[in-house]
Order: structure tokens, then sequence, then C-alpha cells
């Protein structure tokens, strides 16, 4: 047991998932020409006027939703003012005193709560490379939507940091209003750290480490930050409040000279823009369409189909995924097999967690419910529905083109007898191999019985017939 | 009273560089406009819920992508460019 307590808060910045900037129309799509996504507005010519974007209202409630937290009757934007390169204004628009939302929650695994002061909505920056002295400047990013989640100061290691960036990028996209890919920057963090004498109530001095992309960067800033500030301590020394940046190449942070006296921004009521306001009706017309809570889904899951717990939760991670899976089990009695057919064989075509977010596959849910509504039949077996997936899977077809009259049949208990009288007979070197003691040698019996049901026989059955015949024989 | 001091604060902010000689003259105008604010501040209002500006709320744009500028458009005014980029130098 350390000395010293870790007490860290998180400011998260999410871009949110609209089509166009928060204050005019340009796109927001990620890459493309530097400043081919810009307009008037968005590069703060004089005599524009923004208008805020309806979706980043209703993406912010449906966030602050998610998350428990109040939603403000009336809020406003304010000016944030400094001067930087990737301000075209010299003022970024943001809210100071009215956040939408405030007083959320979200909890961790080890029953800790970690309380959401606020949540605002504000527009990017845009995007300064530094290079060969100069600095070049991309307003693409320009005036694109975020919200920023502010906690109060709960986290106490650096792992409980983790479990919540984790917990919120789930959220936000299961809500579908980000992707939070922290590698293209859409989910960024800022976190402010001190330490305290164990048992203590009282807040030490903070640093602040901003603008960190990647959730190992951000734990192992937070371990490393804990131990200087305690090493700080234990020699006599005190903690500087002060901004700090993460050196990724060792895993260190240093100073940021320069950075304090620029801390004050003057905020001030934003006169370009009106007033917000979100009546009960509204708030509630939003919750009612949120997705089913994810955690109430994956216990439905489990519950009433039989789901595993890790593979709920794989389930649950790519809302499209969610949904197909939803759709296709309704009804089945055998739904796990529908988990199993998305999990194994359809995630399989899919490399990237962009790919499987996406979720873009020929089948779709009603023909692969159709599919599995033959398995609940006892019409085909699990083999069948297998290798019938896979042409499903490469043709976009319904299960219906691929089996005939004849698959739909299954195998009579007569027929499989025969067959595997036949299996035996005619594979003599597999039979002395199974009774020399290579039990695997019957396997390849079996697989002479699937080849010649195509795949209709219960193989663990034909398995079991093929023993009793070899060793009747012996 | 606001000081020369913060005066020299506020400029810097905005990278303003502000002669000595007009101090003086600065520091008695912020006075005054602070002042005036002060005065606008101490009325007491009955209601004390937020008041929309002009009357008017929930002024709002669908989220429909509009033609913007061209790069070369965006670019026109720029005093230093590489292709698409603004650039920036460094100053001392
Ligand atoms: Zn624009």
């Amino acid at each position: 047991m350390s000395r010293y307590e870790l007490v860290a808060g998180l400011e998260t910045h999410v871009e949110l998932a609209t089509k166009t900037k928060i204050f005019c129309g340009c796109s927001t799509e990620f890459g493309g020409e530097p400043n081919t996504h810009c307009c008037p507005v968005c590069i703060g010519l004089p005599g524009t006027l923004p208008v805020l974007n309806r979706k980043v209202v209703e993406y912010a409630v449906r966030a602050g939703l998610v998350t428990h937290c109040e939603i403000a009757g009336v809020s406003k934007m304010d000016r944030k003012n400094y001067v930087y390169p990737d301000l075209p204004k010299a003022y970024q628009i943001s809210q100071y005193d009215m956040p939408l939302c405030k007083n959320g929650y979200i909890d961790l695994s080890n029953g800790r709560r970690i309380r959401i002061l606020r949540i605002h909505i504000e527009e990017d920056a845009g995007k300064l490379v530094h290079s060969r002295g100069n600095t070049y400047v991309d307003y693409n990013r320009g005036g694109v939507p975020l919200i920023e989640i502010v906690t109060e100061p709960d986290f106490r290691s650096p792992e409980e940091a983790r479990e919540y960036l984790e917990r919120l990028q789930f959220l936000m996209r299961y809500i579908g209003v980000s992707d939070c890919r922290m590698e293209e920057g859409s989910m960024r963090c800022d976190v402010n750290i001190s330490v305290r004498p164990a048992g203590s109530e009282a807040l030490g001095t903070r640093a602040e480490i901003k603008n960190m992309n990647s959730l190992s960067f951000i734990t192992k800033a937070i371990a490393y930050e804990y131990d200087r500030q305690c090493d700080l301590l234990d020699s006599g020394e005190e903690v500087v409040q002060e901004t700090r940046r993460y050196i990724e190449s060792d895993g260190t942070t240093e100073g940021m000279r320069g950075k304090e006296d620029a801390q004050d921004y003057r905020y001030f009521p934003e006169p370009d823009l009106v007033t917000i306001r979100i009546s009960k009706e509204d708030v509630e017309k939003i919750r009612a369409s949120l997705p089913e809570d994810p955690d109430a889904r994956a216990k439905r899951w489990q519950e009433s189909f039989g789901i595993s717990e890790a593979d709920s939760a794989q389930l649950l991670r790519y809302r499209r995924v969610a949904d197909y899976f939803d759709e296709a089990a309704k009804g089945l009695k055998n739904a796990k097999a529908a988990a199993s057919c998305i999990l194994g064989q359809m995630f399989r075509r899919m490399e990237t967690e962009a790919d499987k977010e996406k979720f873009e596959t020929r089948v779709s849910a009603e023909n692969l419910h159709a599919l599995l509504q033959l398995l609940d039949e006892g019409k085909v077996r699990m083999n069948l529905v297998k290798s019938t997936l896979e042409k499903m899977l490469d043709s976009g077809k319904p299960a219906s083109d691929f089996l005939s009259a004849q698959d739909l049949e299954g195998v009579s208990p007569e027929e499989l007898d025969r067959l595997c009288t036949q299996a035996v007979e005619q594979n003599p070197k597999a039979v002395a191999d199974y009774l020399a003691g290579k039990e695997k040698a019957v396997k390849s019996l079996v697989g002479f019985v699937m080849k010649s049901t195509r795949g209709r026989a219960d193989a663990q059955k034909a398995e079991a017939l093929l023993i009793d015949k070899i060793k009747a024989q012996a | 009273m606001v000081t020369h001091e913060e005066i020299r604060a506020i400029a810097n902010l905005a990278k303003l560089q502000v002669p000595d000689e007009e101090l003086d003259g600065l520091t008695e105008d912020m006075n005054e406009i602070i002042a005036f604010a002060d005065t606008i501040a101490s009325v007491q209002v009955e209601d004390e819920a937020y008041e929309d500006v002009n009357g008017l709320s929930n002024v709002l744009r669908e989220d429909v992508v509009q033609p913007g500028l061209s790069a070369e458009e965006v670019l026109q005014n720029a005093r230093d460019r590489d292709e698409n980029s603004f650039v920036v130098k460094k100053h001392a």
C-alpha cells in the first residue's frame, strides 16, 4: 500500500458523427486534401454567421442520456479566446457556464462510480502539421462538432481510467453518435493528475497532460505522472501546477513552458448564436429513440437465448452486429447458432475493427433466420448450415437456392446404418489404424459418411455407429 | 481599478503591442468600460430566468452538406502557402 493516493480526472473530446460541421454545411469527412472542406463560416471570414446544426444538439443529448446526465432546459454557446493558427477566428465557440448536460456518471466493474460533471458541445480546431520549422495549416477539421465530457477527479488508478474510456467509447458507438477512433483523433483525452497522502480528503496540486489519443499512452502517462509526483513529495519538493506533454518514445511526461500565461480564455457569451432550449418532450423523444440499454440487452440474450457472457459482449460491441443478431435470432429455438454463425463464419470475413463496425454482409438477417429455421426444425444439421452459409456469403442468395428437397429430408436411420457399413467395408486401412489404437482414424470414416450424404448426416451419431461397427467386426 | 500590468497582459493575450505612452489612455478607457459593465450588472431584475437575446432561441440548421469553397478560394488571401496548406512561419 502506497503512502499516496492517485486522484485523476479526465476530459474527453469526442467528434460527433454528423455529416456536416457544427456551424456550417461543410462535410466532416476524415482525410481529403487540405482545405477542401471549408467555407467562409469555418475559415472565419468577416461578415459570416454561424448556425447551429440540429443533429449536434440531438447527439449531445443522446450522449448525455446514456451517461445518466441531466439535460439542461436552457443552454448557450460562449467564446473561448486564444490566438493560435489552428483557430481562424482567434476564438473557439464552446460552452462555458451553461453546458447541455451535467451530473451524470459511468459505473466501473469494481463498483466505483465515476461522476461526470458536464458534457458540452464545441467546434474542433484546424489541424497543424509542424515541419521544417514551419507550421502547415489545414482547416478541414476546423468546425467539426465535438462533445467534451468532463469527469470529477474520481479515478484512483490508471486501470480505472482505461475501463472508463473503453466504456465511454463503447457507449458512444452503441448510440451512434461517434465512431471514437482514437487513431484518427475522433476521441482524445486530457488528464489532470494529483496525489495526496492516503486517507486524506484534500486535493493536491495537479498537473494536466494534454491531448492523448491512445488508451495505452493514457494509462502509461497516468502511471508515470503518479510516480513522478510521489517522488517529488517524498524528496520534500512540491508539485507545480502546469500543463505537461506525454513523450511517446520513452513513456515520460515533460512540462510545456510558456503555456501558463495563455490560460486566460476570457470567455463571454457568443453574440452570433441564440439560446438553445430543449423541452422535456424533446428529451423524452430522444430517449425513446435510443437503442435498448446495452446491459439489459446482454442480460436478455444470456437469459433467454443462453448466449455466453463473452459472446454477448462480442455481439454488443458493434451496434449493427447487435441489431443484426436480434433480427436473425428472433423466434429461433437455437439462437446460439445465430451467434456462432455471426461470430465465426461472418466475422472471419471481416479483417478490421472498422469492417466489423460497418458489418457489410451479403446475407440479410432474414436469410440467416430462414436458414437457422431449418436447423430448428431438424431438417438440416449444423455442418450443412455452415457449408450453405458459406455459399450464401459468397453469392448473397438465400439458403433455398442451395438446398435441394433431398438435402432437407435428412438422413434416415436405415440410410445412416447402410452408409456406415459401407464406410467400414471400403476403408480397411482406417479400420486397422483405429483398432491399432489410432482413435483419430475414425474421423476419416465420418468424413466418408458426411461426403456421401453431402453433409446431411449427424456427425456425432455417425461416429458412434462407426465405432460400434468396427468393434463388432474385430 | 485596472493597472498598467493588466493592460499589458490583455494586450499580450490579443497579440497586440502597446507602446508605453499609450498605457495611461488605455487604462483610463478600460476603467470606464468596466464601470459601465458594473452599472449594468447592478440592475436588480425580478425574474432571474435566462432571457433570450432578441427573443430568439433554437435557430438551427439541418445536417445536410452544402457546397463550400474550392481550396483555391480558401487560400486566395494566404500570405504563404505550400500546395493546399496555409504556411505559418515560426517567428522569434
Ligand atoms: Zn464551413
